[in-house]
Order: structure tokens, then C-alpha cells, then sequence
């Protein structure tokens, strides 16, 4: 079972073994650098943010509650250092939100379909308190219960906010005619 | 104008938290009401377009990057690890992928205040001063040298975040979200900078777009 391993890894890790920190890594790297890359847009911003987020849980590994799931307290972390990382910049954004980022590496460009350009401007025109519950519900296919745990809301809340999020986002869409 | 109970059915269907009594009561508002069913298929359409959406491979250096800035064995026992290795962490987060060396900084971790963003003056000698006078970035970047780092002095004065590549010695660094309308200048330290590379490139973006570059002294004139 997926969280049994976890523990083991968070065990290993905790012991000083850097092969278990890697396989952390590895397992973890790519949904938190995704999760950070759909609410921050900017790939430099996304790969800095998780970075730090994954420093961030190295370094608190010894305050891991095995009774929650790791994946929860990761993504928390992880969602936690992007908004952080968001609300550093927000000054500016009104300036680079209308301008398209064309510096995006290739994957962006392999990624580059017309929805999914569509889809990330209309992301990045909602809250960010809505943005990230999109992002943990479509993009990291969690359940209602987990994503209350990864923003510590109640069910009821992280519902609300995801159906609201969903009404901007399908005024968005037809706007623009992608939907 | 739906009720935001039924509303709620909607979205409980499209996420799978349905039960039976709910899909009844969904089926007779989607019976009775042609708007309803309208929104249904635009939000039905939204999250497929939400679930379509690939994942995307992280960069390939980001995981030594991250393995690079955790301490060695002995000190990954400790139940807490230092701060400085965070700040050490920070600095290789800010050395760019691509041709250039990616290169960990090592040693004693600088204080948060070096990294970035820092409103005081240098403390080392002036080396070089680059007016910037062309395109839509002025002011000017100067470079100073203390015995253990290279310090550069970003005064500049643009419309919108303006982000350097600074590349020398082998090493490249990003700095973000420079320049701003007020201009209030940055200080950015290089710690370890080579003491015989003789000058730093710096590249300036606007909006990920190229919009100038310049050239700077790393060293004192000969």
C-alpha cells in the first residue's frame, strides 16, 4: 500500500538514508511540481517552489505525523509554498497577466493545445483560494475528504468553493468559445 | 434560476457523489427545466477540459537540485535540520537549468538578507557601473567585490517585474521581479564567485521576453 511505503520512506529518510530521501523525491516531485506549475503558471516559479517546498518537508520530516497521510502533508506544503510564492508577486500580476508566457520550456510546447492554453488563462483569472481547489480536485484527483485535509477546511467549505470555482471558470470558457 | 441545492446535484454527479435519491431528484429539474440542462452539459464540458489537461514532466535537473541541497548522512540523523541549509537551498534555486554549470553552493549559508532583493548598499569595492539607457529598462547595475563574494547592485527603473540571468564563472544565476516603477534597487550576492572571472553577462526579460543585456567587470581593471 501506497502510504505504508510512504512511512517506510519517511522512516529511512529520517535515519539518514539519502536513497530513501531520493525515492521521496521521485515519487513526489512530479504532482507538486504540477500542482505549482497550474497555480503559478510560470515554470521558473513552479520548479523554485517546489524546491523549497521539498526542503521544506526534509527538514520538518521529524514533525510527520504518521497518522495522516504523507501525500496530504506534502501536497499541504507544497500548496502552501506556491501561494506563498503567488501572493509575493501579486503586486505585479495585473502587469503580466494580459501577456502571454511564451517563454515556457518544451513540454510546454508538446502541452500546447488551444483548451489547455484556454483553461490556464481562465485558471489564473480566479481566486487563488479557488484556483488551488481546481488544482487539487482535477489535477491531483483528490477527494473532497483529502483536499479538506490538505487546505484544513471542512468538506462543506472545499465543496462550496469548488463548485464557484467551476461557475467562473465555465463563464470563462464560453467566453472565449473553448467550451 | 437554479437553487443551489440543485446545483450542488450537478456538481455531485460530474464528481461522482451521487446516490440514488439524488439522481432522481437531478433527473426530474433536468426534466422540467431546459436551462438546467444547458448549465449541466457547460459544466459537464468544463471539468472535461479540466481533466484533459496533461501532466507535465518536471525539469530533469530538478530532482539532483533537491538532492544536491540536502545536508550529507550524518547531519540528515539531526531531527531538525539548520536553516542554513535552507538559504543554501534558496541560492541553488536560483542557479538556471540549461547549458550552464548547476552548481550547489557550498560553505557557510549567506544570510536570507544577501540572496535577494536587499535595499542596502554593497559593502565591497566598486568594480563597474552599466548605465542602461536603451529599450524599456533604465537605470543601471553596478558589481562589487569583497573577499568572498561578488555583489551586484540592480538600480532599475522599468514599467513591469523585470527578471536577469546573470552568467559568469561558470555559474548562472535568475534573479526575478526586479525593477519596478519606483525603482527601489536590489542587491544580489554571489557567494564563491570565481575570483578570476573577469566579467558577468547579464540577460534582462520582461514577461520571459529577451528585452537587453549587458556586460559588466568582475574583477578590478589590471
Amino acid at each position: 500500500m501506497k502510504e505504508d511505503a510512504d512511512w517506510t520512506l519517511v522512516r529511512r529518510c529520517r535515519e539518514g538514508s539519502r536513497e530513501a530521501c531520493d525515492q521521496l523525491v521521485l515519487r513526489y516531485q512530479k504532482p507538486v511540481y504540477n500542482a505549482a506549475l497550474r497555480l503559478l503558471r510560470n515554470p521558473d516559479d513552479a520548479r523554485d517552489a517546489t524546491q523549497t517546498a521539498f526542503m521544506k518537508v526534509f527538514e520538518h520530516l521529524a514533525d510527520y505525523n504518521p497518522q495522516f497521510k504523507f501525500y496530504s502533508w506534502i501536497y499541504r506544503i507544497a500548496i502552501n509554498e506556491a501561494l506563498d510564492t503567488l501572493a509575493a508577486r501579486k503586486p505585479f500580476e495585473a502587469l503580466t497577466e494580459e501577456e502571454p508566457d511564451e517563454a515556457a520550456g518544451p513540454e510546454r510546447l508538446a502541452e500546447g493545445q488551444q483548451t489547455g492554453r484556454a483553461i490556464e488563462d481562465a485558471l489564473m483569472q480566479i481566486k487563488p483560494e479557488l484556483r488551488t481547489v481546481v488544482v487539487l480536485r482535477h489535477f491531483m484527483h483528490l477527494s473532497y475528504h483529502d483536499m479538506g485535509d490538505v487546505l484544513q477546511l471542512p468538506e462543506k467549505t472545499v465543496k462550496s468553493r469548488l463548485h464557484d470555482a467551476r461557475q467562473l471558470l465555465r463563464q470563462s470558457l464560453l467566453q472565449c468559445g473553448t467550451i | 434560476m437554479l437553487a443551489p441545492e440543485q446545483l450542488a446535484l450537478m456538481h455531485a454527479e460530474i464528481d461522482g457523489e451521487l446516490d440514488a435519491a439524488g439522481r432522481a431528484e437531478l433527473a426530474r429539474v433536468l426534466l422540467s427545466d431546459p436551462q438546467a440542462r444547458a448549465l449541466r452539459e457547460d459544466l459537464q464540458r468544463v471539468c472535461r477540459a479540466l481533466d484533459s489537461v496533461p501532466d507535465v514532466e518536471p525539469p530533469r535537473q530538478l530532482r539532483e537540485r533537491i538532492l544536491a541541497a540536502l545536508p550529507h548522512s550524518s547531519a540528515v540523523r539531526r531531527a531538525s535540520w539548520s536553516a542554513g541549509w535552507r538559504y543554501a537551498a534558496l541560492i541553488a534555486g536560483v542557479v538556471s537549468a540549461g547549458a550552464v554549470v548547476l552548481e550547489t553552493v557550498r560553505g557557510p549559508a549567506p544570510a536570507p538578507s544577501e540572496i535577494a532583493g536587499t535595499m542596502g548598499a554593497p559593502a565591497g569595492a566598486l568594480l563597474d557601473t552599466v548605465q542602461l539607457t536603451a529599450g524599456p529598462i533604465g537605470g543601471r547595475v553596478s558589481s562589487y567585490r569583497t573577499p568572498s563574494a561578488l555583489d551586484l547592485k540592480f538600480d532599475l527603473v522599468s514599467s513591469a517585474p523585470v527578471d536577469v540571468l546573470v552568467t559568469g564563472g561558470g555559474r548562472s544565476v535568475r534573479v526575478n521581479g526586479l525593477g519596478s516603477r519606483v525603482g527601489l534597487p536590489a542587491r544580489v550576492t554571489l557567494p564563491g564567485f570565481p575570483a578570476d572571472a573577469q566579467t558577468v553577462d547579464l540577460v534582462f526579460l520582461i514577461g520571459g521576453h529577451r528585452v537587453g543585456s549587458a556586460t559588466i567587470r568582475a574583477a578590478a581593471k589590471p
